[in-house]
């Protein structure tokens, strides 16, 4: 797929318009300026001190190694990014600015239909219990259930479950982004739930890990607080707000 | 942030000196040279400002590995800096100052990689207390005392 310059202008003005770039303006002149200097033909060179000078009215005397102000907001910038496309998935080009350097690269979206809402999918396979009693897999396969109850309510993430997996394994429909992984221990009434979140995409990096506690007293109410729990603690490792709401900027 | 980003984080803040403020007197100085603009937002008593920084640096540092807290945290901070009309844009030099206090502070023994840490936690810190001044009205989600919950990892940006 080629990318023209209307294109990824086109793009850059959609993303600079959203509410997350209009209220950070130094950033959108900062995207506006790197992003124009490598579609130049042929493409400029983009420095640190260029970027300063032009984009944070730094002087010609300016160092970067005593103000690294533009290392700070490339770094912020690209957290910017993550979120904008997270919330507003690309439909034709997506920009990156790959850390160590300040030259956008510009990446065709190939969009599939199940890609079109939100690539925040995540697999939740049946959590395992590692308890010897054959009867603390119940608790699990609820607290399964419960987890993916709270997780689907908010309509930006894919909750895809094992068996919904294999159906879309298939279908070659795109992977899921994230495995959603988790056991449990139980010693007498205590519950220990041990919880990883792992990117599947790119290097397999565990995205986020967390140890809950309980007991089985009054197991429904058990399930349904660490489902809540699990579930806030997931919306914030994602950068994403509350089950249900919209994000307000 | 990955495990090595809070390791660089927590190696470079074991190197500062404890017991004095001499570091946060640096980040004020360099942040009011950087961004005289922001001065006026500091009315109060500097030493109590300085202190309070501390605590909440220290606090910060502690919750490294508990992302939820520590989101939580920063948002309702970042709340507050909207009180104070702090704008998206005023957060650029205050990451700029905190480099300058470590790169000031600890001269070579502040490497590559711990710039590179700070720069990735303050992108983060910073998002989420422009995060928690968007939802400044809105009811802030509580931690349930009752479940303990032991961070063993963190999120990642």
């Amino acid at each position: 797929m080629s990318l023209t310059t209307a294109v990824v202008n086109h793009h850059l003005d959609q993303a600079l318009s959203s509410p997350l770039f209009r209220k950070a303006e130094r950033q959108s002149r900062f995207l506006r300026f790197v992003v124009d200097a490598a579609l130049q033909s042929p493409p400029a060179t983009i420095k640190e001190f260029d970027i300063a000078v032009a984009v944070y009215d730094r002087r010609a005397d300016y160092d970067p190694r005593t103000d690294p102000i533009v290392r700070v907001e490339a770094a912020r910038l690209r957290a910017r990014l993550r979120e904008y496309y997270e919330v507003t998935p690309p439909e034709s080009v997506r920009i990156d600015i790959p850390k160590g350097q300040y030259v956008p690269q510009f990446i065709p979206v190939a969009r599939g239909p199940a890609q079109a809402v939100s690539d925040l999918s995540i697999l939740v396979p049946p959590f395992r219990s590692l308890s010897p009693d054959p009867g603390d897999q119940n608790f699990c396969d609820g607290l399964t259930e419960e987890v993916v109850y709270k997780l689907a309510q908010d309509h930006r993430i894919r909750v895809i479950t094992q068996s919904a997996a294999a159906w879309l394994e298939q279908r070659e429909k795109p992977k899921p982004r994230y495995l959603l992984e988790a056991s449990v221990r139980r010693v007498d009434a205590q519950i220990r739930l041990t919880l990883h979140l792992m990117e599947l995409t790119g290097g397999g990096a565990t995205r986020f890990s967390n140890i809950y506690q309980a007991t089985t007293n009054e197991i429904f109410a058990t399930q349904e607080r660490l489902a809540d729990e699990i579930r806030r603690d997931l919306s914030a490792a994602l950068h994403i707000d509350n089950a249900g709401s919209e994000r307000v900027h | 942030m990955d495990s090595n980003t809070i390791r660089h984080l927590q190696e470079s803040v074991a190197l500062l000196p404890t017991g004095d403020l001499a570091a946060v007197d640096e980040f004020y100085k360099r942040l009011f040279e950087l961004a005289p603009e922001v001065r006026q937002l500091f009315k109060g008593d500097m030493d109590l400002q300085a202190q309070k920084f501390s605590d909440t640096f220290a606090w910060v540092i502690e919750h490294l590995e508990r992302p939820h807290e520590l989101c939580q945290e920063l948002r309702a901070l970042g709340a507050r800096h909207s009180g104070y009309n702090v704008r998206t844009d005023q957060y650029a030099p205050v990451g700029s100052a905190l480099i300058w206090m470590f790169q000031r502070t600890l001269g070579d023994r502040f490497t590559p990689d711990m710039e590179e840490a700070w720069l990735e936690f303050y992108a983060f810190a910073s998002f989420e207390m422009e995060r928690g001044s968007r939802e400044l009205g809105q009811p802030q989600p509580v931690h349930n005392p009752t479940l303990e919950s032991l961070a063993t990892g963190n999120s990642k940006r």
